[in-house]
């Protein structure tokens, strides 16, 4: 029945289906949206964040899906500027990813601050000097960015283009994206590099700070070229996960391959520079505050072997696996990297915001521990809902995947 | 009058060895800052105390176990206040003229940035709406503002106090006040007399001159952050245990 | 954020910082105006046809885009980029200077596979064919491979009299069971007659110039080349997935493959043949 939205000459689902796979989704998001409610309606006595831990599971989420949303701003870099075509398979796809995870990520920073309603203060007053100030202004333009490069895969809506307006606005959209591309690569330089800086600052925390380069931490730099690095894992993982769900080949082997290598060619670097980063804080920056690099270890949790597991096991081994054509060329291995590279972030992304609030500074502290409430996680998993909706609907009536047609006729 | 020839830096001497726990500093700060009851649901991590007292023990067996009080409040950061430039909406101040660091909650977006920048654990968030039993509303204090839900807050050296101070000064014709003019209320409260509060920068204050001696410290004075609350205490242990990470770490360089 | 709110200061953060931000809002928002004002001016123009055409030519799968001169043979590989306009294509007017076209050896109608496929008139690759009479007036109809795909159409909307139609902008619209399609236009012009394709022919075009540019159309010994491709990649579609390709060695095409093969996605063969995505 919805026969005239669905792109010509590929298959989707009944209708029917279609409504069973999404919704649960579409409770989870209601009970979502019910918990946000809560948070809005009663104030943040209903998570379990305090004045010690002042931030928690939102934080720590925000910024990882920032990172894995990369994707969108790294493969609209890597097409539109560098002229790597190949990735015009992925980039509708990579966009509406890059759109789910910002316009996500700032729904849940607009539960998480004590006073949504003041957002604006942040522009009316900025701070040009905190990080915080940048990323707010980057992540606003960036998402409008975003929304724009969305709305001519919108516009291509089998259904829609067949509106001239519609088609011809699309038309001359689409020969500027260059410039959305463009500025979008030039904001998520900074947004990511200030999420990174966020941290790095925090001369109080001497777990996280990190000596400057220029007027940023080294933090800063090591997020922009980190969220570089897992962006096209993230698109890998995520284009071979709709694969699997749907039964579709949805991009060539090729296109595989090539996300992996772009991957692996940064992650390493990132490895490198992350090593020369860390040496330098253990023997320099973290004494000199006064703390021994070893006094952050020994507490039970978070040994050594959290730092291991980030660098080595989820950075060195995945970067060195898909920089192996050998390895990249079999799809499980090749998955199985990509899913390391995005691991090896999801634990950076954590040891930097939660493991950094639970070690003690004063030297009376305690180590913190925290747990955040049933209203946190919901509010998650409605993020999670919204970005499962979102896509489902953009794969049915979108074409997230030009090749896809190609590769089904048989 | 040296005081008036540079421009005063506010801060505080604490002596731990006079401080017997009490928490009356608390009680005043909280009456004096109209900071509300804590709510039923509360704790120690959720609750507003702008000044804290907090025990540190040597954690050593009878006979030799010994234990002093830390009134913890804001330590004034004087350099590269971790706080203030965190704030994306510029909601912390650092005021020049006096040194003294404040939040204006009119200002504040409630992102906890800040708190989470504090090494000392001195900012609270308004976790739930402020609420006085009934009746006690008309005891608040008209010269300090309340604060709403979802705002951060913190000590700032009872600020009303420095500006009615200024205002009565201003009326007597006077540019400047008198070093006995400006309390604030936790020092003025604390019954041992624990608390110095003073001008540091007038090399011929109280607290001037207590901030200088051998027994005086300050809490992760090498962050570099210049906090201007210092803590005197004549035990050792008390400078072993606060100065323990401190050794450590250079041990550690030297060997490593 | 402006120099009038409470607190702003002219420091070179601010400056830097506040400069960089206005200037990627202008940029985002001029970039944005710009699209909707080329919007408006191509609508009042009316260049809907010629964007729709580049737009959907872009969208179709890079099989349904071969070169013409792939399918010769003078390339191994090459992907159309110009949305099979030869007419203001460099390299295909490269290559038929170098060679004299020599269309006397062929005379008779082409068969092929059971399709027959007359050599005195000129072929677009959406299917049609062009021939032009003695009064300048030129005849479309539906090849025989198109024929025979659409068989009995369910349903056709024909031009106006008198309205003009354009290279690759759209002729008439046939509905087929699900699917409605649009012909493309092979050449410029005003419709002096229209048909419903039972005398073997659609329209009749009256070109708009004296000299008509048939450079775009496919002619002669290409032809047979284009529609053996074609009837490939038809068969690998149509063949069952177990068996693989297997090539017709004889017989006839059915009159009507849409209704011969049922369980066939028709709106996406139908969409690779007519060009449309």
């Amino acid at each position: 029945m919805d026969k005239k939205f669905i792109s010509r000459g590929v298959s989707r689902t009944s209708i029917g289906n279609f409504g069973l796979w999404i919704s649960p989704w579409a409770l989870m998001l209601v009970v979502g949206l019910y918990a946000v409610m809560l948070c809005l309606f009663k104030g943040l006595n209903q998570t379990n964040m305090d004045n010690r831990f002042a931030f928690g599971l939102w934080i720590y989420l925000d910024l990882t899906v920032i990172a894995l949303g990369a994707g969108a701003f790294f493969t609209g870099f890597l097409l539109y500027i560098l002229k790597r075509k190949e990735l015009k398979a992925v980039i509708n796809s990579a966009v509406v990813i890059g759109f789910i995870c910002y316009s996500g990520a700032v729904g849940v920073l607009m539960v998480d601050v004590g006073q949504p309603l003041r957002a604006w203060f942040t522009f009316w007053h900025p701070n040009v000097h905190s990080m915080l100030t940048e990323v707010t202004f980057c992540i606003t333009c960036y998402l409008m960015v975003l929304a724009i490069e969305y709305v001519p895969v919108i516009l291509k809506n089998r259904k829609i283009k067949h509106v001239s307006s519609m088609l011809v606005f699309e038309h001359e959209l689409h020969k500027l994206i260059v410039v959305f591309a463009a500025v979008g690569t030039f904001l998520s330089f900074f947004h990511q590099g200030s999420l990174g800086g966020l941290y790095g600052v925090l001369i109080g925390r001497p777990f996280a700070f990190r000596p400057a380069l220029g007027i940023w931490p080294t933090t800063f730099f090591l997020f922009i070229i980190s969220a570089a690095a897992v962006g096209p894992s993230f698109i890998l993982l995520t284009t071979a996960l709709v694969s699997k769900i749907t039964g579709k080949k949805l991009v060539k082997p090729e296109v595989y391959q090539l996300l992996g290598k772009i991957s692996g060619s940064i992650l390493i670097v990132y490895v490198l520079l992350k090593a020369i980063d860390t040496l330098i804080w253990i023997n320099s920056t973290s004494p000199s505050l006064g703390f021994s690099a070893a006094s952050f270890y020994k507490f039970s949790g978070f040994g050594t072997w959290i730092m291991f597991a980030e660098i080595v096991l989820c950075g060195l081994v995945p970067a060195l696996m898909l920089l192996n054509q050998n390895i990249r060329q079999q799809f499980r291995w090749l998955i199985t990297a990509a899913l390391l590279a995005c691991t090896g972030i999801v634990i950076n992304r954590f040891v930097m915001t939660i493991q950094t609030l639970a070690l003690p500074t004063l030297p009376f502290d305690a180590y913190m521990s925290y747990v955040p409430s049933w209203q946190e996680v919901a509010t998650f998993l409605a993020v999670l809902a919204y970005g499962m909706l979102v896509y489902s609907f953009s794969f049915r009536y979108l074409t997230l995947f030009p090749q896809e047609r190609e590769l089904q006729s048989l | 009058m040296e005081s008036n020839e540079k421009k005063p830096r506010y801060g505080m001497v604490i002596d731990l060895d006079r401080c017997n726990g009490c928490g009356n500093c608390t009680l005043a700060c909280a009456v004096e800052n109209n900071v509300p009851p804590a709510h039923e649901n509360a704790n120690e991590r959720t609750g507003i105390t702008w000044m804290r007292v907090q025990k540190v023990d040597n954690n050593r067996p009878y006979p030799e176990n010994r234990s002093v009080y830390f009134p913890l409040t804001c330590q004034q950061c004087d350099h590269h206040t971790p706080c203030e430039s965190v704030c994306p909406q510029k909601a912390v101040e650092y005021d020049t003229e006096t040194g003294i660091v404040a939040q204006i909650p009119v200002r504040c977006l409630g992102c906890r940035y800040c708190m989470t920048a504090c090494p000392y654990h001195a900012r609270y968030f308004n976790w739930w709406d402020p609420e006085w039993p009934k009746g006690m509303e008309t005891a608040l204090n008209p010269d300090v503002s309340t604060r709403m839900r979802g705002v951060v807050e913190k000590c700032n050296f009872c600020h009303g106090r420095l500006q009615a101070a200024r205002a009565k000064a201003a009326v007597e014709g006077r540019r400047a006040i008198a070093d006995a003019e400006y309390i604030p209320a936790c020092a003025e409260s604390c019954p041992t007399k624990a608390i110095y509060f003073g001008n540091l920068a007038d090399a011929g204050s109280e607290v001037s001159r207590l901030a200088k001696e051998k027994n005086s410290f300050r809490l992760l004075e090498q962050l570099g952050t210049e906090p201007k609350v210092y803590f005197r205490s004549e035990q050792s242990w008390v400078h072993e245990q606060m100065n323990a990470k401190l050794k450590t770490a250079e041990k550690e360089k030297i060997h490593g | 954020m402006f120099p009038w709110v409470y607190g702003f200061a002219w420091t070179p953060g601010n400056i830097i910082f506040l400069g960089i931000f206005f200037s990627v809002v202008a940029i985002i928002g001029a970039t944005v105006l710009i699209s909707l004002f080329r919007t408006y001016r191509a609508l009042q123009v009316n260049k809907t046809e010629a964007i729709r055409w580049d737009s959907e030519f872009h969208d179709l799968p890079a099989t349904s885009r071969k070169c013409r001169h792939e399918l010769s043979g003078e390339f191994k590989q090459r992907t159309c980029d110009n949305g099979f306009d030869c007419r203001t294509c460099a390299t295909h007017a490269k290559l038929i200077q170098n060679k004299t076209l020599n269309s006397d050896d062929i005379e008779l109608p082409i068969q092929l596979f059971g399709f027959t496929i007359p050599t005195d008139r000129l072929y677009h690759r959406g299917h049609t064919w062009v021939k032009s009479d003695a009064s300048g007036i030129y005849t479309v109809g539906l090849d025989d491979f198109a024929s025979r795909m659409v068989g009995t159409p369910d349903g056709i909307e024909l031009p106006a009299i008198g309205s003009r139609v354009q290279v690759n902008g759209s002729a008439w619209r046939f509905k087929k069971g699900e699917s409605v399609m649009r012909i493309l236009s092979p050449l410029d012009g005003e419709v002096v007659a229209a048909s419903d394709g039972s005398d073997g022919w659609y329209l009749k075009i009256k070109p708009l110039t004296k000299e008509v540019d048939t450079r775009h159309l496919l002619r002669d010994r290409e032809v047979a080349a284009w529609f053996l491709r074609e009837f490939e990649q038809l068969q690998e579609k149509l063949a069952d997935p177990k068996v693989g390709l297997t090539l017709a060695d004889g017989g006839t095409p059915v009159q009507d493959f849409v209704k011969a093969y049922p369980g066939v996605n028709w709106d996406g063969i139908l969409g690779d043949v007519f060009l449309e995505a």
